[in-house]
């Protein structure tokens, strides 16, 4: 039995050395070193890198470093677009924009000049592939008028024309490269996974190894033509939000970007610190306006005292610091946003008064909501749970019907849910992206809004607006539908983003989450 | 009833002798049992995979969602010509059967069609991450096995002493704490506290993996004689191969305390004893050996739900394997990488009770086939 103790203790030793020598290994540098890499951890949702079919965050973050865009915002101004690749013009009537190609340096990662056919065969190829970004191109006709010159044609004035173009979706790609490998502009392009595992880019960096389940390895861009990025390379990671903290804090990452409002609370200011951008996403309820689906939800009265019931700053607490009230479904950094302080406010005795006047006597009304899903933080289950016990305060029941997104995505696009939450991510930040809540658009749809005179007055109006008015009318028109009470804003949440402290600059905001390219 | 007792009765004599003697005859030669065993066993094992093609196609495409809406985004989702065209790309416009029956047909040409969300061939995902599960699974049945025979033998042999009762509360334990909870747990305080394993990851994130020839780090690393990057991948491994062990080693010490304590109470071990036996032969040559049978099962058993059940530890850990592949299939409705992944871990499971039957034989003359 002696024997037995002496070879169970031999075993327990060599595992223990074993797991010893394996962790003295953690800081081997054999094929790199650690000083010349960023590590960007989030939680992935990534499809694809081919910017002309990309539409998720994680696809956007990565596009954004690898491709150059025909205009930018600067330092996140999202009012105002300015030159990046190209100048433009609008005409008068804001039915065809010019673009003359200004930064003639710039060049693709292969060392290829960006032109003008770059330009034309990258718009093209967005609107003729018929991915989920073609819509940004809708209905605009793209023509070459010399080697400068690309101009872009609308049938009906499109003043957001220059908001859409920043997007990383309208990256603009080698065009010979991507044709020689079946890159076309319809349907019949096969260029997806050439362009995800050899990215044809002019940004400062480009792919260097692409999975889109576990990494993306990015790789300065040595043709380049602004400052060299001081990191060489960014090691972007699929990590889920609590693993991502215990490595921020541990230097182990350099960036997260899935943090909630109290992880990042967590975060020693030694080890990293917090910076906190303005979310262009916006929470709110819907209610479905036809009767038969919407039961009281399609009483007017009833939507208002919905609206009266809820305690918004109590919704702010929860969406963490940073976190703001909404007058409507526009986030307040955008054109056409209604000021904050019009936002709806918290009265019960209002509310109690309205729900008489809509006879409403206390019956359960189905209420829908993603169970599975967090926006910037915000838990939609925790949210509806918060709903539910404000709306009891004046009597009114919700029934919390819970659904993984994909389900409940599924459930409110077919038009026959009476309440619930909805989230909506902004396109591009102009107020015509929200005009899909007008009726008409394709989420009143969602709701059975059919039809509303005066805000089809107001939608007119707006869309003539011109300049500084353009926001004033495009606020009229959004007051006047948080008025309808159909859509009732709940809060705009934070977007947080954890950076280490090795990291001693960067840059980061609404537009671009954070620029790899300016860190130091 | 009375039909179904008489009918035996009823039946024509076993046979005349001359008719015995030409059965006899045309007999052909006798296979060996031993592989008339394995035969039937690949047939068996052949139409439970196709079962398995059955139930994971049918329980997938009866999930009451539509995998369009989770494969478009919003705006697309909202223009019935895109729906339409990506209805018809993927080939949900077709009924049911004619789906099935198509994704049968592509399966015998070993393809397992092309996931939904990254427009990737799934046998080609399915390879770049197998090996990840295979390398954590191998880590994890390791330890289990070394650490939950030889605490399941310790408390067996000092049955009743404090020894005993603490192994058996630790093996409680690890069959009862929630991995996701061990995992993070364990993460904090070995990673982030203690500084005595790496991060998260298969390697350091600035770290290029090795040349591929397995797809295990640790094995690779050795073939590329990149001994830094093995000592790396081997550390990475340590901490999930850990967590991901704790519930088989609880298993396995329950299974294997119980199995010893059985044989320990037979006439040969007694008979051993009393012949003089040195004691270290009693306990491995007899007891150990005896006790194995019930536990290579579990062995067996355990290896294909690590593969399955990593899915938690994984997603700790980010350790990009089978799991957190089928994880992300699930969470997005891709209904090939979801029934590629089915397949896949029904195909292990099958394949790992077929060498388990086989070994029995080997580690136990009782169950020999003759």
């Amino acid at each position: 039995m002696r024997r037995l103790s002496r070879n169970l203790v031999a075993i327990c030793s060599t595992l223990a050395l074993t797991a010893g020598l394996a962790a003295c290994g953690g800081g081997s540098d054999e094929a790199g070193g650690a000083g010349d890499t960023i590590v960007a951890e989030t939680a992935f949702n990534l499809k694809t890198i081919d910017p002309h079919r990309q539409f998720e965050f994680t696809g956007s973050t990565i596009d954004n470093a690898i491709y150059q865009t025909a205009l930018e915002f600067e330092d996140g101004d999202l009012t105002k677009p300015t030159d990046g690749l190209c100048s433009y013009e609008m005409s008068e009537d804001n039915k065809e924009m010019t673009l003359t190609l200004k930064d003639e340096d710039a060049k693709f990662s292969n060392g290829d000049p960006v032109t003008a056919d770059d330009i034309v065969f990258s718009f093209e190829r967005l609107q003729g592939i018929k991915g989920n970004p073609s819509f940004f191109l809708e209905g605009v006709k793209v023509k070459k008028v010399d080697d400068k010159t690309v101009t872009l044609t609308s049938a009906e004035p499109n003043p957001a024309l220059p908001y859409i173009l920043p997007n990383s979706s309208i990256g603009i790609v080698n065009s010979k490269v991507v044709k020689e490998n079946k890159g076309t502009t319809d349907e019949n392009d096969g260029a997806e996974q050439f362009l995800n595992e050899n990215s044809q880019g002019s940004g400062p960096y480009k792919v260097e190894k692409y999975d889109a389940d576990s990494q993306v390895v990015l790789t300065a861009n040595e043709h380049y033509n602004g400052p060299e990025p001081k990191y060489k390379r960014v090691v972007m990671r699929n990590v889920s939000a609590e693993t991502q903290l215990t490595d921020i804090q541990s230097g182990q990452a350099q960036v997260a970007f899935d943090l909630n409002a109290d992880q990042a609370k967590q975060i020693d200011e030694s080890m990293g610190k917090i910076s906190s951008l303005p979310s262009t996403r916006s929470l709110y309820i819907f209610n479905n306006t036809d009767e038969k689906i919407g039961g009281p939800a399609a009483d007017p009265n009833f939507r208002k005292a919905v609206m009266a019931a809820i305690d918004y700053d109590k919704l702010t607490d929860l969406a963490g610091k940073g976190s703001q009230r909404m007058a409507s479904l526009v986030p307040n950094e955008f054109v056409g946003a209604v000021p904050k302080d019009e936002a709806p406010e918290r009265d019960l005795a209002k509310a109690k008064k309205l729900l008489q006047k809509a006879g409403y006597d206390g019956e359960k009304v189905p209420f829908h909501y993603s169970s599975d899903q967090a926006v910037n933080g915000v838990d939609l289950a925790q949210l509806a749970e918060t709903l539910q016990a404000q709306l009891k305060e004046a009597d009114i029941n919700l029934d919390l019907k819970p659904a993984p997104s994909s389900t409940q995505l599924d459930g409110f696009r077919s038009a026959k849910q009476p309440m619930g939450i909805g989230t909506w991510g902004a396109d591009f930040p102009d107020p015509t992206n929200y005009n899909v809540f007008i009726p008409g658009g394709d989420v009143a749809d969602r709701v059975n809004w059919k039809d509303d005179p005066k805000l089809k007055k107001l939608a007119d109006e707006a869309a003539e607006a011109k300049g500084d008015a353009r926001d004033a009318a495009y606020a009229k028109l959004f007051k006047a539908t948080t008025d309808t009470a159909v859509w009732i804003p709940l809060v705009q949440p934070v977007s947080t983003i954890a950076v280490g402290s090795s990291i001693t600059k960067f840059v980061s905001n609404a537009d671009v989450s954070f620029d790899f390219a300016k860190a130091e | 009833m009375a039909e179904a007792t008489t009918a035996p009765h009823d039946a024509p004599a076993a046979s005349a002798s001359g008719e015995a003697d030409a059965a006899q005859r045309i007999k052909p030669p006798k296979l060996h049992p031993l592989l008339r065993f394995i035969l039937i066993r690949i047939g068996i094992s052949i139409i439970l995979i196709w079962g398995v093609t059955v139930v994971t196609f049918l329980l997938t495409n009866l999930v009451p969602t539509d995998p369009v809406a989770a494969i478009l985004g919003d705006r697309a989702a909202a223009d019935p010509e895109i729906v339409a065209q990506t209805r018809e790309k993927l080939g949900l416009d077709q009924p049911l059967l004619v789906q099935y029956f198509t994704y049968l047909g592509n399966l015998l040409q070993g393809d397992l069609g092309v996931s939904n969300q990254t427009r990737t061939p799934v046998l080609a995902s399915i390879g770049q991450v197998f090996p990840a599960s295979i390398e954590l699974g191998i880590g994890a049945i390791l330890i289990s096995v070394l650490l939950g025979l030889l605490l399941g033998l310790l408390s067996a042999l000092k049955q009743n002493s404090i020894v005993d009762h603490a192994i058996r509360t630790l093996s409680l334990i690890g069959i009862s704490a929630p991995t996701f909870w061990i995992a993070t747990v364990a993460y904090f305080v070995f990673f982030f506290k203690l500084r005595v394993v790496p991060g998260a990851g298969r390697l350091d994130p600035w770290i290029t993996p090795p040349p591929k020839v397995t797809g295990l780090y640790t094995v690779d690393s050795l073939f590329a004689g990149q001994m830094a990057t093995f000592a790396n991948a081997l550390g990475h491994l340590v901490l999930p191969s850990c967590v991901l062990a704790l519930f088989t080693i609880g298993l396995l010490t329950r299974f294997s305390r119980s199995s010893v304590l059985d044989i320990i109470r037979l006439d040969y071990v007694t008979a051993a004893k009393a012949k003089g036996l040195p004691a270290r032969t009693v306990v491995f040559k007899y007891i150990f050996r005896g006790a194995l049978v019930p536990v290579i099962t579990v062995v067996g058993l355990a290896f294909g739900s690590l593969l399955s059940g990593a899915v938690l530890t994984e997603t700790v850990f980010a350790w990009n394997g089978l799991g957190q592949y089928a994880y992300r299939g699930a969470t997005t409705l891709d209904l090939p990488v979801i029934m590629g992944v089915g397949l896949v871990i029904g195909v292990v499971y099958i394949l790992v009770n077929f060498i388990v039957d086989l070994i029995y034989g080997f580690v136990d003359p009782r169950v020999r086939v003759r």
